[in-house]
């Protein structure tokens, strides 16, 4: 009976709910703009927004991007994003060029002026939740609803760009891309089965301050070391003072902490750039006796990884073919 | 301007042997200390261990001699090259506000790095050092080339082109995030993360430097007393003068180029010994050379431990410790003693 009567209850705030959507649809939109066409409350960052259901005129910023550009979303203007472009297919590539830009690589950098020109019906800023305070959000919502999804750890990716992709309609396609990566994971979790999670791996990272004499060590689930995860890659340890987001996953020890940090490592994995070289932090660690002394490096088992910046299934993809080839030795070893 | 230098009281005379000797114990435990402390706990056997019987194979060992060690001799040099740039640049401009970075020498640093960044070319440790040397010696050059024919006129040009460059490169970090990103480690002023850059050339300049401002720190005391006394005393004033500012050029952009910008070491340590050695540019001179590292190994050290997230910039520290000495010392011994 009480199970009943939670049903019913639950059936009457679907309804209440239901029509007060429905009320709602075309009046109008959480910022000054009119929305034309029915429209949807949607969960983000900033608050419950209503956005429209189907949207025409998109704008991006930030992480929402290279998300939106590989949904085939309808943008109107993004912001730059110029360190996913060496992971960007030549389609989005040409896309990403010919967009109008409406805002620089940082959140200080948005045009406003520019934004309304483009005339949005949606504005979707991928940025973190910190960040989002730098951007004037009452003066973009006079211009189109807002909805701001942006990641809070770097493994957040993959919640991230589905939720962006939803609010700009385009899930066809993100489900698309995100299934092809999903199975070359599964593939690739099955090849390296007997090897990977018998390692206990630790990984050095491209964010690493070697001006103030450390090197970045990035454990599961940050930058570096998430798309491995999903194809078996155990990193061991945590984080020894969590702080917040990316500071959850990846700390900055100083490179006379090396030696303690890694020694219990059976391989190390290291980000390197696009082009395989290794980004001044990593060389600053690999260039130290003390790298040279490390088991791991004696014992050859150094890994480097490609396109660890990798924020969107279609790149993720990338990245699962540049960890192929970097682990392959192991299945000959 | 300050009146010129009366001579000095006996009681001063007497004293600074002492203090030269106090000065080196202090910088041998200076020294020490800055071998010994760090993020890695190193047994203190192991310290003397990694310097006379060295395993290449032991992390203590290989952290003593590849980070620790470096990172202290580079400290001395820097501590050294500042200080002593301080004293050489307050008694020839008989100016206590003066410091190495009044002749644009750290604006000139931190435009030519800005720049070189904003074009792509502060990718690596030797180029931001390359970058730095050059815009010292650009903007020094420049500066003597405008102020040259009295001290007050260059120190003069000095403010105002480095108010320039420091607009210029405002604005061109504005524009840049990378840029700004680059420029902001240096700017701070660190002595971590040097170890593995190739520093003989900027070490020996320094070393040439600090010869080179001891011997020409007799000439100075003439000079120090003012141009018509020292041509009196038959002293070549231009000769002095162009002499010593290329000896702050080096000391100064030698030290900002591989340390970044440590502006309080080059004001504070001449101030802490004027009192001391009024009457004796040689003795000022020589004491800055000996206080100059320990304050900057005492703060270094200290910047490694202070907080349990990280290492603090030593320059940050530099300051915290350099503000307090410089009200102790207008409070110990009046405005006049500067």
């Amino acid at each position: 009976m009480s199970l009943l009567r939670s049903r019913l209850a639950k059936g009457v705030v679907t309804t209440a709910a239901l029509a007060l959507t429905v009320g709602i649809s075309g009046c109008g939109a959480a910022g000054g703009e009119q929305t034309e066409g029915p429209t949807r409350q949607f969960e983000a960052d900033n608050g419950t927004v209503e956005i429209p259901q189907d949207p025409k005129r998109v704008v991006a910023t930030g992480y929402a991007v290279p998300t939106l550009i590989e949904a085939n979303a309808p943008l109107v203007g993004i912001s730059s994003w110029e360190r996913g472009e060496p992971l960007m297919s030549d389609e989005d590539l040409k896309t990403y060029k010919d967009l109008p830009r409406v805002a620089g690589e940082t959140a200080a950098e948005t045009n406003y002026d520019a934004i309304a020109e483009q005339d949005p019906d949606l504005i979707v800023i991928g940025v973190p939740k910190p960040i989002f305070g730098e951007i004037d959000a009452e003066r973009l919502e006079s211009i189109a609803p807002v909805v701001a999804v942006g990641p809070e750890v770097p493994s957040a990716w993959r919640e991230v760009s589905q939720k962006q992709a939803d609010a700009a309609g385009a899930l066809e396609k993100f489900d698309e891309v995100k299934n092809a990566y999903e199975s070359k994971a599964d593939e690739l979790k099955q090849k390296y089965a007997d090897v990977l999670p018998d390692l206990e791996l630790a990984h050095v990272g491209g964010y690493g301050e070697a001006e103030n004499g450390n090197f970045q060590r990035e454990f599961d689930g940050s930058w570096g070391t998430n798309i491995a995860n999903d194809i078996g890659a155990k990193y061991y340890g945590e984080v020894e003072e969590k702080g917040k987001g990316s500071r959850a996953v990846s700390e900055y020890p100083s490179l006379e902490e090396l030696p303690s940090a890694m020694r219990e490592a059976d391989a190390i994995t290291y980000t390197v750039d696009a082009d395989g070289s290794a980004p001044q932090p990593v060389k600053y660690a690999m260039d130290s006796n003390l790298w040279k002394n490390l088991p791991a490096v004696k014992k050859d088992m150094t890994f480097p990884i490609k396109y660890t910046e990798a924020a969107t299934y279609g790149q993720a993809q990338q990245t699962l073919e540049a960890l192929d080839e970097t682990f392959a030795p192991l299945l000959k070893k | 301007m300050t009146s010129a230098p009366p001579a000095s009281p006996p009681t001063a005379r007497t004293a600074r042997p002492v203090v030269l000797a106090v000065g080196l114990v202090a910088l041998f435990a200076a020294c020490v200390a800055s071998v010994a402390v760090g993020s890695r706990a190193v047994p203190l056997g192991e310290l003397w261990r990694a310097l006379a019987d060295f395993d290449p194979l032991s992390g203590d060992h290989l952290v003593v001699r590849d980070i620790r060690l470096p990172r202290t001799l580079l400290g001395v040099a820097v501590g050294a090259a500042l200080a002593v740039g301080g004293a050489l640049i307050q008694t020839l401009s008989r100016n206590p506000l003066a410091e190495p970075g009044i002749l644009g020498v750290t604006h000139g640093a931190g435009f030519a790095l800005t720049v070189g960044a904003a074009l792509g070319l502060a990718g690596s440790t030797v180029s931001q050092l390359g970058l730095g040397v050059v815009g010292s010696v650009l903007a020094t050059a420049l500066v003597y080339a405008v102020g040259r024919h009295s001290t007050l006129r260059l120190l003069l040009a000095g403010v105002a082109f480095s108010a320039v460059l420091m607009g210029v490169s405002l604005g061109i970090r504005l524009m840049s995030p990378d840029t700004l990103d680059k420029y902001r480690f240096w700017s701070v002023g660190s002595l971590a993360g040097r170890e593995q850059t190739d520093l003989t050339v900027p070490l020996v300049a320094i070393g040439v430097a600090l010869v080179g401002a001891l011997v020409i720190a007799r000439s100075l005391n003439a000079v120090a007393l003012g141009d018509t006394v020292a041509h009196t005393l038959g002293a070549n004033v231009a000769r002095v003068r162009t002499l010593t500012l290329v000896l702050i050029t080096v000391l100064a952009g030698a030290a900002t180029a591989v340390a970044g910008p440590i502006l309080f070491v080059g004001l504070i340590v001449p101030h802490l010994l004027r009192r001391l050695t009024v009457g004796s540019v040689p003795w000022l001179v020589g004491l800055s050379a000996v206080v100059g590292p320990v304050l900057m190994l005492v703060a270094d050290t200290i910047a490694r431990v202070l907080l349990d997230t990280g290492e603090v910039p030593v320059a940050i520290v530099t300051a915290f410790l350099g503000g307090p000495m410089l009200i102790w010392v207008v409070r110990r011994y009046g405005a006049g003693s500067l």
